[in-house]
């Protein structure tokens, strides 16, 4: 369920690194407790952001959320297609619905974000 | 203390998201809000509805002490007809939005809010004589579903053993039979499209709600659903719209407060009337889809104007809207507002009332 190859945030985030620039979305798991998701406000390429600032907020029928940071950098992308239909990010957390690309000042900041089996596990402590 | 349906254990087997709503536990989402909104557009879907008071109110001379007391025209309302309207304070203000139905001559029906069933029921029985006999039927166990959408007449047909619901117009109200169960059904609701109210003993509706659930195309729905489609007909919500610090003038339901009979507050009204309001309920959609929220702020010219009341995502429209209180000469169709959600200004378009305007709900010949 919990794909490999990415990093996971304690705040339900995910970050796809690619170089030093990374994808951030949702996770599953964030995606299905927030329900039907009718709007994202996405970070403007060229922001530079700050490690823990809300970088997107994403609206459902009966919530919103806002979306951190997970370290220093500066917003290369926002999905324009989750921009249009906000439900991928429903149908697809990991794929279609992933929110925006920030280049990273430096990458190595992530080493403490979890990996997928770390993830898992910190899904069943926050359920029990 | 939270308080269960006789239908919560079916919710769970559902699969519902469960929340507290007014000390209630109840289904805020099955399967997802939107899918049960479009659905209830579209198909036919089942509310449960069992926090909400049921009073019967009968006796001789019930229908002059409840004319007295509610602004609907208890003596004018004919036996098998319903009618909306409210409690008011002295001052006008709205101390709970009703249904009151009349089941015979002397023997009425009154549908209250569940946040508000106590005080409605310490209210009425200070203004009520004891000439009539006031009978909470959901304490003794009496529950509610709403059956809504634009099958629900063909859904529910066949289930009535005694009686033809088909005959009734809109807010219409009688005495039928489900599987062969007593119960009382009403065509009304609080979604716009054509709908019915089923009300009878509680295992009697868990029967009935068994029997819809088995039925091909009937989905159940939570109150998500039901808020977003009653914010799309522009219906009130009390507690939001509708409070003792608002009278049902300022929230533009001046079509249900008849002239033809005297009520508690309607001294008061009268005065607001010849004054004016100094605020009104308006609806108001955006061209974006994000939502404004209750509390929200709504400008004119860079000066505060107003308040919103009801704020979201309008499924049908596919952009956001909401209701809101603004100064009463802003209140024309194309005004342009923004609402300041204290994170982005919002632009905001006045709307007329419904902002959906395709609902079933009065129907002609449902029998088709």
């Amino acid at each position: 369920m919990i794909p490999q190859g990415l990093l996971y945030t304690n705040e339900h985030e995910w970050v796809k690194l690619d170089g030093a620039v990374g994808t951030v979305g949702i996770t599953d798991h964030a995606q299905s407790a927030l329900g039907d998701i009718t709007f994202v406000e996405l970070p403007p390429a060229g922001k530079a952001l700050s490690k823990g600032d809300e970088a997107c907020v994403v609206e459902s029928c009966k919530a919103a959320a806002s979306v951190y940071t997970p370290a220093d950098g500066s917003v290369t992308e926002g999905n324009a297609a989750v921009d249009e239909d906000p439900s991928l990010v429903n149908s697809d957390p990991y794929g279609q619905g992933w929110l925006y690309k920030i280049a990273f000042t430096d990458a190595g900041a992530l080493a403490g974000l979890m990996n997928a089996e770390q993830y898992a596990q910190f899904l069943e402590e926050q359920e029990h | 203390m939270t308080q269960k349906t006789i239908l919560h254990d079916r919710h769970e087997q559902l699969g519902a998201r469960i929340v507290d709503f007014h000390g209630w536990m109840l289904p805020v989402q099955y399967e997802g809000v939107l899918a049960e909104h479009k659905h209830c557009r579209t198909g036919v879907v089942v509310f449960d509805t069992g926090h909400m008071g049921q009073f019967l109110i009968c006796g001789r001379g019930v229908a002059a002490e409840l004319g007295s007391v509610c602004t609907q025209n208890a003596q004018a309302l004919k036996v098998g007809r319903s009618r909306y309207g409210f409690l008011l304070n002295e001052q006008g203000g709205v101390l709970d939005d009703t249904i009151l139905m009349r089941l015979g001559e002397e023997e009425f029906l009154l549908v209250v809010n569940a946040g508000t069933l106590e005080s409605d029921l310490k209210w009425l029985m200070s203004h009520l004589t004891s000439a009539v006999a006031l009978r909470d039927l959901t304490a003794s166990g009496w529950a509610k579903i709403d059956l809504q959408g634009p099958r629900a007449y063909e859904t529910l047909a066949p289930l009535v053993t005694a009686g033809d619901p088909g005959a009734m117009g809109y807010f219409g109200v009688g005495r039928y039979q489900c599987l062969g169960r007593d119960c009382i059904i009403s065509r009304t609701g609080y979604t716009g499209e054509l709908g019915y109210e089923i009300m009878a003993d509680g295992e009697d509706l868990v029967a009935i709600f068994d029997k819809l659930m088995a039925t091909e195309g009937v989905k159940p729905a939570g109150l998500g659903a039901r808020d977003s489609l009653r914010m799309e007909m522009c219906y009130p919500l009390y507690g939001e719209e509708l409070t003792p610090a608002h009278t049902p003038l300022e929230a533009g339901l001046d079509v249900f407060l008849p002239s033809d009979h005297e009520f508690v507050g309607w001294e008061a009204l009268q005065a607001q009337a010849a004054q004016g309001v100094s605020r009104s309920l308006v609806a108001f959609q955006s061209a974006s889809r994000r939502k404004t929220n209750p509390g929200d702020k709504i400008l004119f010219e860079g000066n505060e104007v107003g308040v919103v009341t009801s704020g979201g995502f309008a499924p049908s429209l596919e952009v956001s809207a909401g209701l809101g209180y603004v100064a009463p000469h802003l209140t024309q169709p194309g005004r342009e507002l923004i609402v300041n959600t204290g994170r982005a200004e919002i632009p905001v378009t006045v709307c007329e009332k419904p902002l959906y305007k395709q609902g079933t709900c009065r129907r002609k010949d449902v029998r088709g």
